[in-house]
Formats: C-alpha cells, sequence, structure tokens
C-alpha cells in the first residue's frame, strides 16, 4: 500500500514536470519577447547615469592594451577608452569598474549586462557583428596578423619559412589564416596548435617553435615584455608583413543606439580633437578661446559669445572637453601605450588621414 | 451504467490490474516526454554536413592518415582520432608493464625495491594529472635546441623539436602495398605452422625432422616468416626504403630537422604522464590481487623448489591476473578518456581537432555527439576486448 502511494506521488511530480514542459513551448517564446523589449526599452545610457559608474569590459594581460599593474590599477589603450567614455558621461574619469574578460567569456558578459561596454582588443568581422547581440561603435586601432620570429634565424619574409613550426592558438582566426597564407605560398609548415598562451611562450621560450603569430599588437605587447633569461625584446623580430586585417574597437549591445552614439562619438572626438591640435593640457585654454566654430562645436562651447550647439547625445555638451581632459587626444593615448611597444605610429595605418593613415572622424555638425 | 461502475470497481481491486493502469498512464507520459525532447531537437541544425567543407586548418601529427587542410573535415576528425588511439595504444601496453613490475616490486623482500614502488605510487597518485602532463612538456622542452641538437650519425637526431629515428618509407612503387598484404600472410601462415607443429608434438612428443634436426614449432614459424618476408622484398625490388632522418641549414642559416619517425616532445609529454600515472593504480591493482592469493602457494612453489622468479611468473601472476583483469579494465579506460587532457600542450588528439571544428564551423552540439560517440566506441571497444581475455582467463583457471 505505501509503495503504490509512493509511486502515485512519483507519478502526479512526473505528470505536472511534463505539463509544464510541453505547455512551455509558446509561452517560452512570448517570455523571450518580453525579455526583449525589456531590455530594449532603458537605455545603457541612462542604465550607467542611474548607476554612476561604467562597466567595462576590459583584458588584463596584455600590456600596452590592457594589463592590471602590481599597484593593482588598469592601465593601457584600452583603458583609456573606458576613462575617456566615464568621463565623457559622468564628467570623472575614475568613475569606472573594470571587468576582466577571457577571450571566449567577452561576448556574453555583454550580452548578458555584466558589463556595458566591451573594449578588449576585439576585431571587427561580419560573423561577429552579425551572429552575437553586439554593435562594433568605431575601429580605435588597425591591427593586422603578424609573425614573430628570433632575431638569430635570419627569417625576413614569409616565403624564407619554408618547413618552419609556428606556435598559434587554437580556434582562433590566427590559426586559418596562417594556414592560408602557408598554403597559398606553397611552403610546408607545422603549425602547433596551443589552448592557451602561457604554454605557447613557454615552448616559444625554449625555440621549440620558429615563429609565434597573432595580432601584430599582441606581439608587440609580448615581446616588450620578453623574460632577459629568454634573450629579451632584443632577440625577437615581428615581420614586416601583415597576414590578416583585424581591426579593433569598443562593442556596445544591439540596439542600444544612444549608448552606441556616445561611444562612437566620444572615439570620433579624441580623433578629431588630434586633428585640431587639441591637448589634454590645452583642452582648458581652447575651450575658453576656440579658434574656429568647428573647434566650438567639438568642445560644446560658444564661438565668440554665440550659442552652444547642442548634439543631443543625452550627456553634457562638453562631453569630449572632459574626455580629453581625462585621457587626452587620439594621438596621445597612442604615444602613452603603444609607443613603448616599439609600434611605430608614422607610416602605419594608424596615422591620422592628413598624415596618409586611416585614423579618420566623421564632421562634428 | 451502474453495472459498469460496478464491475470497474471490482476490476480496479486486484493490485495487479492497478499497477497495469499506472504502467499505462507512465509509458503515456514517458511517450509525451520523448516526443517533446524530438521535437526541440529537430529545431536545431543537428547534421555533420559541414564535415565535408574544407577544414583550413594545419595538424602538427599526422600519422597514417596524409592529412593537409585541404582536405574535409573528416580527414581531420579522423587524424585527431588516430593520434588518440596512438598515444592510448602505447600508453595502455607501457602501462601495464611498469604497473606489473612495480606492483610485484611493492611486495619485494629487497628494501630498495619495495620502497621505491611506494614511493612510486604514493608520490604519483596522488598529484593531479593535468599537472604531470605539463611537468613532462617542461622536461621534454628541455632537450637541446634545434641549434644545438644531438646526432648519432645520421641516424638519430635529438632536439626539443622531437627525436627522429631511422624508419622505413615506402618507395615510389606500388609494390609497398603488395608487400605489406605478402608480410601479413607470412605472419598468418607462421603462426598458423608452429600452432599444428606444437600441437603435434605435444600429442605425439614428435618433432619435425628436417635434415636430421629436429625443429620445433615456433623456430620453425619463425623461420617461414623470415624465409617469405626477405624473398619478397628482393623479389619486388626493395619496395620500402630505409628514411633516415636529416638536421640541415636552410638559406638563412636556421636549422631544421625532418625525416625519419619523429618522437615529439607534445607526444612524449602525455604518452609518459598518461603511463606513469595510470601505471601507479596497476601497481596497486596487481599488488592486491598477488595479497589475495593464499600464501600457501608461494609457500608451496617455493618448497618444490622453484625460484623466486619462476614462483612469480609460474605460479603467482597466472592465477593473480583472474583478479587483475576487471579493474585492469577500467585503468584502460580511464587512460583513453584521460587522453583528452592533451589539448593543453598541442598535441592533437580527437577532443582537440574537434574543438578546433566546433569553432571553426559554430556547430558545437552535433560535434559534441560525435566526439562523445567516438569515446563511447573506443572504451567499448576495449571493454569487448578485456572481456574476451578476461573470460579465457577464467576459463584456464577452472
Amino acid at each position: 500500500m505505501r509503495k503504490s502511494k509512493l509511486f502515485l506521488l512519483f507519478l502526479s511530480v512526473m505528470s505536472l514536470t511534463l505539463i509544464l514542459a510541453c505547455s512551455s513551448e509558446t509561452e517560452v517564446k512570448e517570455v523571450v519577447k518580453e525579455v526583449e523589449v525589456m531590455v530594449e526599452s532603458p537605455s545603457t545610457l541612462k542604465t550607467v547615469q542611474d548607476r554612476g559608474t561604467l562597466k567595462c569590459g576590459v583584458n588584463d594581460n596584455l600590456t600596452g592594451f590592457g594589463v592590471l599593474t602590481s599597484s593593482g590599477a588598469f592601465e593601457g589603450f584600452d583603458i583609456d577608452y573606458c576613462k575617456a567614455v566615464a568621463a565623457a558621461i559622468f564628467g570623472d574619469a575614475s568613475k569606472v569598474e573594470y571587468v576582466p574578460l577571457t577571450a571566449s567569456a567577452r561576448f556574453e558578459a555583454l550580452g548578458s549586462g555584466e558589463i556595458d561596454l566591451l573594449i578588449r582588443n576585439t576585431t571587427w568581422t561580419a560573423s561577429r557583428d552579425r551572429d552575437l547581440a553586439n554593435d562594433f561603435t568605431a575601429t580605435t586601432f588597425y591591427d593586422g596578423q603578424g609573425m614573430m620570429v628570433y632575431a638569430d634565424s635570419g627569417y625576413q619574409t614569409i616565403e624564407d619559412m619554408d618547413g618552419a613550426t609556428v606556435c598559434v592558438l587554437q580556434g582562433t582566426t590566427t590559426e586559418l589564416n596562417l594556414d592560408d597564407r602557408f598554403m597559398s605560398a606553397g611552403l610546408k609548415y607545422t603549425p602547433l596548435t596551443f589552448e592557451t598562451n602561457d604554454p605557447l611562450q613557454a615552448a616559444f621560450e625554449e625555440k621549440r617553435c620558429d615563429g609565434w603569430t597573432t595580432d601584430k599588437s599582441g606581439l608587440a605587447s609580448k615581446r616588450a615584455e620578453f623574460p632577459a633569461s629568454a634573450g629579451g625584446p632584443d632577440s625577437l623580430v615581428v615581420l614586416a608583413e601583415t597576414l590578416s586585417k583585424e581591426p579593433l574597437g569598443p562593442l556596445t549591445r544591439d540596439n542600444d543606439s544612444k549608448f552606441y552614439d556616445v561611444v562612437q562619438w566620444v572615439v570620433f572626438g579624441l580623433i578629431q580633437a588630434e586633428e585640431s591640435g587639441i591637448t589634454s593640457s590645452n583642452v582648458a585654454a581652447m575651450a575658453a578661446s576656440p579658434k574656429d566654430p568647428g573647434m566650438a562645436r567639438l568642445l560644446g562651447v560658444p564661438y565668440s559669445g554665440g550659442e552652444v550647439s547642442d548634439f543631443q547625445f543625452g550627456v553634457d555638451p562638453t562631453f569630449i572637453q572632459h574626455a580629453i581632459k581625462a585621457v587626452g587626444n587620439y594621438g596621445e593615448i597612442y604615444e602613452k601605450h603603444l609607443s613603448p611597444l616599439g609600434l611605430t605610429r608614422a607610416g602605419s595605418l594608424n596615422a591620422l588621414w592628413t598624415d596618409g593613415g586611416l585614423v579618420y572622424a566623421p564632421p562634428f555638425r | 451504467m451502474n453495472l459498469f461502475i460496478d464491475k470497474l470497481s471490482k476490476w480496479s481491486r486486484s493490485q495487479r490490474n492497478r499497477n497495469l493502469i499506472y504502467q499505462i498512464i507512465f509509458l503515456v507520459f514517458i511517450g509525451f516526454f520523448v516526443n517533446y525532447l524530438i521535437a526541440k531537437a529537430s529545431l536545431l541544425e543537428l547534421t555533420l554536413n559541414h564535415f565535408n567543407s574544407r577544414a583550413g586548418f594545419g595538424i602538427s601529427h599526422t600519422f597514417l592518415i596524409d592529412y593537409s587542410s585541404n582536405n574535409d573535415r573528416w580527414s581531420a576528425y579522423f587524424t585527431g582520432v588516430i593520434n588518440t588511439i596512438r598515444v592510448c595504444l602505447v600508453a595502455i601496453v607501457l602501462a601495464t608493464l611498469i604497473g606489473t613490475l612495480m606492483g610485484v616490486a611493492r611486495l619485494s623482500k629487497n628494501i630498495l625495491f619495495s620502497t621505491i614502488a611506494f614511493l612510486y605510487v604514493e608520490i604519483l597518485r596522488n598529484t593531479p594529472l593535468l599537472i604531470q602532463i605539463i611537468f613532462w612538456q617542461i622536461i621534454f622542452l628541455k632537450l637541446p635546441r634545434i641549434s644545438e641538437a644531438l646526432t648519432l650519425g645520421s641516424t638519430v637526431v635529438i632536439s626539443n623539436r622531437g627525436i627522429l629515428l631511422p624508419s622505413a618509407r615506402a618507395a615510389e612503387s606500388n609494390s609497398s602495398n603488395i608487400f605489406l598484404y605478402i608480410i601479413l600472410l607470412a605472419i598468418i601462415l607462421a603462426f598458423g605452422i608452429s600452432y599444428y607443429l606444437n600441437k603435434k608434438e605435444d600429442i605425439n612428443g614428435m618433432k619435425l625432422k628436417l635434415f636430421n634436426i629436429g625443429l620445433n614449432g615456433n623456430l620453425t614459424g619463425t623461420l617461414i616468416f623470415f624465409i617469405i618476408s626477405v624473398f619478397t622484398y628482393y623479389i619486388l625490388q626493395k619496395p620500402y626504403i630505409i628514411d633516415l632522418p636529416s638536421l640541415y641549414q636552410n638559406s638563412k642559416g636556421t636549422f631544421l630537422q625532418s625525416g625519419g619517425f619523429e618522437f615529439s616532445p607534445e607526444f612524449g609529454a602525455i604518452l609518459f604522464s598518461l603511463v606513469i600515472y595510470t601505471g601507479t593504480f596497476i601497481t596497486e591493482i596487481v599488488r592486491g590481487s598477488i595479497q589475495s592469493l593464499p600464501k600457501g602457494q608461494t609457500e608451496a612453489a617455493l618448497s618444490l623448489g622453484l625460484s623466486n622468479y619462476q614462483t612469480m611468473t609460474n605460479i603467482i601472476l597466472p592465477q593473480a591476473l583472474r583478479s587483475i583483469i576487471p579493474p585492469l579494465t577500467n585503468q584502460f579506460l580511464n587512460l583513453t578518456k584521460n587522453s583528452s587532457l592533451a589539448v593543453v600542450i598541442a598535441y592533437p588528439e580527437l577532443f582537440m581537432v574537434s574543438r578546433t571544428i566546433m569553432n571553426n564551423s559554430g556547430r558545437a552540439l552535433p560535434v559534441f555527439f560525435l566526439i562523445l560517440f567516438t569515446y563511447l566506441s573506443l572504451s567499448l571497444f576495449i571493454s569487448v576486448f578485456m572481456n574476451l581475455i578476461n573470460r579465457r582467463v577464467t576459463r584456464i583457471g577452472t
């Protein structure tokens, strides 16, 4: 008798679960829709302003771009963009909460709302823009895949590397580009595919591989901190050839146009500032007496006693001014973080468009 | 109507009938549930069609399959499967050897042997396998760099790019396959003849006589195999040639190595760690099985005048084997599954290659099913094989 009661209980629980499971098919879709509507309606800009801090997803292990220093502070090119956006929104660059993320966790962190903004040396590609729930705002750094070899190997081009062993990270676009390049040149090579960077570096230090391939910025960073015991930075060279295009930039969530616009125009503003010759040291003077109406529009100040032109970004019209004050213009950020790595700006894609590069901002008008 | 209810209540009073109702209800719900799962799964794309497209990535270790990135993803996948099987097969054989030796040493009266075996088990069994794998990788990377590679004439090259040994390589002609088939036939023939002769000798105690020299079965088999293979080798005009490893400098003066049979540091690291880690467990299995035998067995054997070695190999181990094999199967299965940890040290086994395919294609679920299915097949194969051995061992005992 007790047995059958237990069985009845089991049956009823079972059936309840099943009924719920079966009926939920249509409900789930409705719930998903509701959630989507809920996510859409309040802009991240509003959320950030209400919260009082900006949650910025960053790298904590890439010197020059985003690194957690021994003093506990985050530092780097990408970090400065987090600061610039925070300064634009709050007028205070310190109101950033940094969230260190791994490469594989970054998109989910943004999609789930764990962070507001992702600035973590992320390449802009069609599939990422389309499949994942995020939007690329602008390119802050034009990167490309490179090849790092030991200087004493004598390798100067990829063509020299017939029969070489190359260390590469598993499951990356880099792995595929590498194969394309060697295949098309008809060269033999052995790829040594690692899951993470640390064993890869260990193998490279022991000269297990002839070359190390990843984004050139990443190579420059790894080269700069290459341990002296293994030969130091001078024992390595990054080959001139670029194997692929890797434009890096900040990402926001899909359908979040207000916040998207702010981030995008902060990036453009810092570029325009460099073009107009506004730096962190002279921005106050420039704001007090702008040289021309264009500069006045950029800094959100009146030109010779006229009206302020407010672009209605949902933040203070002087937001670019705050951003420049906090981190300086594009050139200053580059000089501070990337030049020490040996990433020469002059003549590269990252020079201003007036100097033959690709760094270009649409007009503030 | 009343009659019907009456009948129904009477019918349902029986425990058996009520159970029948419960079972029917239960079955109906199970049916709904399965139907629901199928409906959900059909929304996902579960096919493996994308395995027919170009792989596009290179694999460092290729064995038996001549893989290039132009091949489809299936051949990339099978390259990974073969790499897994290759490391597991070698590791299983070596781990069994080490385990048996250490298991016997553990019970040795010689304090040096038993202490070594004790330390081996206690230290290596109690550290994580992953750490041991990385440890062995570091050790192998400490071999001489290629610019300082050790060479033994032109037969062996030793560097941290890999240890190269001479090997046989098929010559240009098509006869290499024919040669392989003939060798295979010769092996079968040799075994058949030696089995037949041994049996004959067991029955009537007569040896085959050739020119007045008595030949036993094993010797005849070996001779036949040797004669056939040497003759075919020359008749087919040397279908295989010796492939010597070489260490050379390219036009830029950089050292490279190629040719021969390659024993790479990655393969070495995963092999050593699997062998040594699994060996500790096998040691304990062997020790336990030996200790479970009655002491009288050893004493009787020794009193018959058998040496320690004879006692061990002829009396103790054959009996212990019966209780060794079932837990040994478990260890073999563990070893096979643990081989997926090779992903951290860049040994391209099954799991690593499939993860790359997964990343490139973006279709995780069907690839995961394929991985599960492959590991399951490997494990079941080992189980069936070990069960066959087990059946044989237990039957002989009775």
